[in-house]
């Protein structure tokens, strides 16, 4: 199995926020209320970090298949705020392999270059 | 029988239990979703993981209310097989770890999404809420 990872690239608009809050439940006002949101520090909304973190799960899916499914282990910190209407890249860099499995540092960064989700990501790549 | 009142996520202590829960996740709320989050991958039947963890956190909100300004700072996840829509799945979750810093409670919730057969996905979340926040 080839250990390289292609990039997920997406834009994240308030309407994508507002769906994802009602499939997943979350409908926190800090995402979804702008009038709310405006009398927070962050001064409007701001993307649920499971929405960012949701590139990570499908770069890893679109590489792996049924093995991110079965043995993948993923480890986040969410570290700073998106924004709606950000393109948020998610990537993955090889950090090591070994007994069958290969670990990744991932991100997610902004069109910026911002890091906003960082981490690390394993799967098992042979039996 | 009734529904457990919510109770702001900074009243639990380290070691609290959660009730466990038995919820469902239908294929269509596994493509709203995938749709949502615009993951076109082919799941088939199953449950990306991330979206069990999502929905299981909503789950778990039936009984945690979140304070004004509570933002979500950690997440890990373990997948050790497969959970298919449409299967009843259980939830047990309890704060794992607490702690107070800079006039926020920091929680960590633990919490397994398991089937009938046990497969699980394992999780822990890291919650940051003002201490004393209404929730």
């Amino acid at each position: 199995m080839s250990t390289e990872v292609a990039s997920v690239i997406r834009q994240l608009p308030q309407s994508r926020i507002n769906a994802y809050a009602d499939a997943s439940g979350d409908h926190n006002p800090i995402h979804i209320d702008p009038v709310f949101a405006a009398t927070t520090p962050f001064g409007g909304t701001i993307v649920h970090g499971m929405l960012v973190l949701a590139l990570i799960g499908e770069m890893m899916r679109a590489s792996f298949g049924e093995a991110w499914s079965t043995t993948g282990k993923l480890k986040a910190r969410f570290k700073a705020p998106t924004r709606p209407g950000d393109t948020v890249t998610a990537s993955a860099s090889l950090s090591r392999e070994k007994d069958g499995a290969a670990e990744y540092a991932v991100q997610c960064a902004t069109q910026t270059g911002e890091v906003v989700i960082e981490g690390r990501a394993t799967v098992v790549v042979s039996a | 029988m009734t529904a457990p009142a919510r109770t702001s996520i900074t009243a639990f202590p380290r070691g609290h239990e959660f009730s466990p829960a038995t919820f469902t996740l239908s294929p269509d709320q596994v493509r709203a979703y995938l749709d949502a989050v615009g993951d076109t991958n082919d799941y088939g039947n199953t449950i990306p993981p991330l979206a069990a963890v999502a929905l299981g956190l909503d789950a778990l909100q039936s009984e945690i209310a979140l304070p004004e300004g509570s933002l979500h700072t950690g997440q890990e996840i373990e997948h050790a097989a497969i959970l298919c829509a449409g299967d009843a799945l259980k939830l047990s979750g309890r704060i794992a770890q607490r702690s107070e810093r800079q006039g926020y409670v920091i929680s960590v919730i633990e919490f397994e999404i398991a089937d009938i057969d046990g497969t699980s996905i394992r999780a822990r979340t890291t919650i940051m809420a003002p201490a004393g926040g209404d929730a």
